[in-house]
């Protein structure tokens, strides 16, 4: 293989990785936001419960600017394509996610019980909307979105706003809710104790179940979907152009690698496997355990995307000959070597800091905790 | 239906109000987190606890503004992909990789370490407090670097070369986009500008608390490392916004057209504008008062170089505009066929001037029929807005000379440990808060406004960067944000000025009021 | 003896504050931040020690 062609590949991999700390780090932070009111019934306990991820979801929430920033920067077109595509969508996830900061910051700054209830909502919507159009958005690319280039590869979206909320992509939307309320579950029980660990443990396995019919649901009708081949042209190692190529659509087509590399197979069983194993953890009440089993189920989800949408990424319903793959979307090869190079010396140290910022901030919080603490949330 | 020059104005709009609103927070988080971590080391260092007071109590203000910083931030990191798609795959290659850097490099050293000085306290070693602090401090200037390495490319792009192939530009030569000079001397203006922002937003609410006999021994102390620490900041302003002047006014003599509202190419030694009333539409200054042979030697450090005044951009750009034509032509030719070796010999030799033509494209679309009209009206793009440009530059360096001023006395008064008796000084000092901000949004006026009609300086024009949107998307996002960030400013607004009014002492969270 | 202190830190900080002005002309400018916002937040630590000494010498008079 080429150097560009295997550049291309190992970036395809690092946005796999991105995605998944994505879902794993923000996930989580968003499950405790959009379930807040149920963990804690009392201000006490909602304070505990903001405060066992206070000192983290900022940094958590660099892992989704760093996937921006990564697709920006190893996959131009792509970033371009879809952010411009899904104008309204993508307004609607950015317009709930920057209130979450000040939910944060803000929200026990004054005693009023109408002040905090109403952030609490705030954080509600921010954690749960973002998760449906995150798993919306993943969906949509599994049935292709409706778009094409002209011949300075300008971009024109020419689908409506409401069909990107298709049955679906709603489907798909509710099992990434689904996987980011087992991820905070699991953390609200490292962190805390009494009724909320127990409406944790609850709420965590049921979600866990939910999680598991919405993959099978989500894998039976991906088999009868129309999917993508490429029948021409697209060279792995050539320019990153995409209007010289001829692409077909084909039902079932998004499960050709599986039969062609069975042991494909194992990437979604990763999820089965993870995600009962996590369930059954979360119920003996080891959500240590538990967390780090949800984080693989993550992993088996996107990664089964990716197997099944290799080489696609952003598929063009309208003119499928235009969809955007792993060979025709990235960067020059000056730029994905550069940025390996940076990765491959910065997230190791990310990595680093950020265990030793969980394990300074290790051990219960509960609400007597909050109270004497002057620096809480 | 697709409306470019609605969508475009709206685009622009949408941009510059978003910036604008996430500037307002970006200098104090630059500035604060230094002076944070200079408290801190004198906390450390001499163990006494008022520094310790003074580290949190600011850091809770910091607290505040930091959140709205992040929240806005993220609208930025977007709006390249939703409404600037065009310049993001025409630039990606290069741009994308300062911003992922960012994300590396910066941004998880600042959010995962202000996560721990909040909340880790009593949780770690003083040492190793002190050393967060200074991680968030240095992550936070980091991200400024490389946003600023981007901006850098857009005003003056090195290191990158446009390939047919792909119809983008890729990244050529990493050091030259890094060490690109427009970005060093950016970076250390904007950063240090912050310093400036962060140090008379301490002092001037340290000088409230003098001025009331509150909590005098925080706010003595504050005042004298913030004026400290500004004056010299005040200083690095000048000096590089000198340098960064001198390089823009080389590199992009449109700008310096529109900063010194230079209409005609003169004899040098030219004559400074010190104030101008410019028009656009007739093309000279209804009225001016000038310094005669002054401009000359501030811009070009000589006495006879000539500087080109408007008429001679517009005549150098029309006659780009006609070399790049066939470049435009040829590139047509190679998106259909990319083995064509005839128009890629073509594009080669007038691919220096493809931007300009790409400019007369908006008025000429077929290039090969462009008239002599045509070629007028995009001309007279190249130069930017001219009053705009003209005076927010003149608000800036008057700005900066103030509070050069202003912190210079303040230093003055601090050392001599009488400023707690100065009470005008003290009733001043407040009232100066807003003056570095306005300085650092005029700033990016003329940063941005004047580097019109382009996103990437001569290579990529401003109405071929936007996304292919509809008007309604557009008034949709447009009204949604002026809503949203209107009720931000408010919310955040009323808990500073909560906050600084209730002072160091009661910093804990009040429990829920029954 | 603060007066004399004073003027040592001022002799510094002068001396530095050239250094980076000439570094600027030159276009270190990276190097000039760095050396800069050391600077600049000693300067601001070495000023609130002094007070605190001035503080101190004042309540001993």
């Amino acid at each position: 293989m080429e150097l560009y062609a295997l550049l291309k590949v190992i970036w395809w991999l690092i946005l796999g990785v991105l995605l998944a700390g994505l879902a794993v780090m923000v996930g989580m932070d968003m499950g405790i936001g959009a379930a807040l009111r149920y963990f804690g019934r009392t201000d006490g306990e909602r304070r505990a419960v903001l405060n066992m991820i206070g000192p983290h979801w900022d940094g958590n929430q660099v892992w989704f600017i760093l996937g921006g920033g990564a697709v920006f920067a190893a996959w131009p077109m792509i970033y371009a394509t879809a952010f411009s595509g899904l104008y309204v969508v993508m307004l609607l996830l950015l317009w709930s996610m920057i209130v979450r900061p000040l939910g944060f910051e803000y929200r026990s700054k004054l005693p009023s019980p109408v002040w905090r209830s109403t952030w609490d909502w705030g954080l509600c919507v921010s954690g749960l909307l973002p998760m449906v159009i995150f798993g919306a958005a993943i969906g949509n690319m599994l049935l292709g979105v409706p778009f094409h280039f002209n011949w300075r590869l300008e971009s024109w979206y020419t689908g409506s706003f409401i069909s990107l909320f298709n049955p679906f992509a709603i489907l798909c939307g509710l099992m990434s809710l689904s996987l980011a309320l087992y991820q905070g579950s699991a953390m609200v029980m490292n962190r805390g104790e009494g009724a909320v660990r127990t409406r944790a443990s609850a709420l965590g396995a049921v979600s866990g179940i939910m999680a598991l019919v919405l993959f099978t649901a989500g894998g039976l009708w991906v088999a009868r979907l129309p999917g993508y081949v490429v029948t021409a042209g697209d060279d792995p190692s050539g320019p990153a152009m995409p209007l010289h190529k001829t692409v077909a659509v084909t039902a079932g087509a998004w499960l050709h690698n599986f039969t062609a590399h069975p042991v494909l197979w194992l990437v979604p069983a990763l999820t089965y496997v993870s995600v009962l194993a996590g369930t059954w953890a979360l119920r003996r009440g080891w959500s240590h355990v538990a967390w780090w089993l949800g984080a693989a189920g993550w992993i088996g989800t996107i990664g089964t995307v990716g197997a099944a949408m290799f080489p696609f990424m952003m598929p063009s319903s309208s003119n499928p000959s235009q969809s955007l793959t792993v060979w025709d979307a990235s960067s020059s090869q000056t730029t994905l070597l550069w940025m390996l190079g940076w990765t491959v010396v910065f997230v190791p140290i990310i990595l680093t800091y950020t265990s030793w910022a969980f394990w300074v901030m290790r051990g219960k919080v509960t609400p007597e905790r909050v109270e004497g603490d002057d620096h809480a949330y | 239906m697709h409306d470019l020059d609605a969508v475009l104005a709206l685009s622009r709009w949408q941009f510059a109000v978003t910036a604008l609103y996430h500037f307002l927070f970006v200098p104090l988080t630059l500035g604060m987190t230094f002076l944070l971590a200079a408290m801190e080391t004198v906390y450390v260092t001499t163990g006494r606890q008022i520094y310790r007071d003074m580290a949190q109590f600011w850091g809770k203000l910091f607290g505040i503004n930091f959140a709205l910083g992040v929240a806005t931030g993220l609208t930025m990191e977007f709006q390249f992909g939703t409404n600037w798609s065009q310049y993001s795959s025409f630039v990606g290659d290069v741009f994308g990789a300062p911003l992922a850097i960012e994300g590396l490099m910066a941004f998880f050293l600042e959010s995962t370490f202000v996560g721990l000085m909040f909340f880790g306290w009593d949780r770690m070693s003083r040492g190793k407090h002190l050393l967060v602090t200074y991680m968030v401090a240095l992550g936070s200037n980091l991200s400024a670097l490389w946003i600023l390495i981007g901006n850098g490319f857009m005003q003056s792009p090195h290191g990158a070369v446009f390939d047919p192939a792909t119809m983008r530009m890729e990244l050529t030569s990493f050091s030259n986009l890094i060490f690109n000079h427009d970005a060093q001397a950016k970076f250390v203006h904007t950063s240090i500008a912050g310093y400036v922002t962060a140090a008379v937003f301490v002092a001037g609410i340290s000088g409230w608390y003098m001025l009331h006999r509150r909590h005098m021994e925080l706010a003595k102390r504050s005042f004298r490392m913030a004026v400290l620490f500004g004056v010299f900041a005040s200083v690095g302003v000048i000096s590089l916004g000198d340098a960064l002047g001198f390089i823009d006014g080389t590199r992009e003599p449109a700008k310096l057209v529109a900063m010194e509202a230079m209409w005609h190419t003169e004899q040098p030694p030219v004559a400074f504008n010190l104030i101008a009333f410019p028009s656009q539409k007739q093309q000279r200054n209804l009225y001016a008062l000038r310094i005669p042979g002054l401009l000359t030697p501030l811009v070009t450090r000589t006495m006879d170089t000539v500087i080109p005044g408007a008429d001679e951009v517009e005549k150098q750009a029309m006659e780009r505009m006609r070399n790049g034509i066939p470049a435009v032509l040829a590139l047509k030719t190679l998106s259909a066929d990319p083995s064509d070796s005839g128009a890629l010999a073509e594009f080669r030799k007038h691919q220096k001037d493809m931007g300009y033509a790409l400019l007369l494209e908006r008025y000429a679309p077929d290039l090969a029929a462009a008239t002599p009209h045509d070629f007028r009206k995009a001309a007279r793009d190249v130069i930017p807005d001219v009053a705009i440009v003209f005076w927010s530059f003149r608000v800036m360096v008057v700005a900066g000379f103030a509070l050069l001023f202003y912190l210079g006395v303040a230093t003055v008064c601090s050392l001599n440990n009488r400023v707690q008796d100065r009470r005008w000084l003290l009733k001043i000092a407040p009232w100066f808060i807003p003056v570095p901000y306005l300085a650092c949004e005029a700033g990016w006026l003329v940063a941005e406004m004047g580097r019109q009609p382009w996103t990437v300086y001569g290579l990529l024009p401003t109405w071929l960067s936007v996304s292919t949107q509809s008007v309604g998307s557009m008034v949709f996002s447009l009204t949604g944000f002026v809503l949203i960030y209107s009720v931000f400013i408010v919310v955040e607004m009323y808990l500073m000025l909560k906050f600084i009014r209730r002072g160091p002492d009661n910093h804990v969270a009040a429990p829920l009021a029954h | 003896m603060i007066v004399l202190r004073m003027l040592l830190y001022s002799i510094i900080t002068l001396v530095i504050l050239v250094l980076v002005i000439l570094l600027g002309q030159k276009g270190a400018w990276y190097f000039a931040w760095v050396l800069g916002t050391v600077m600049m937040v000693l300067i601001a630590a070495a000023g609130a020690a002094l007070l605190d000494t001035q503080e101190e010498s004042g309540r001993k008079q």
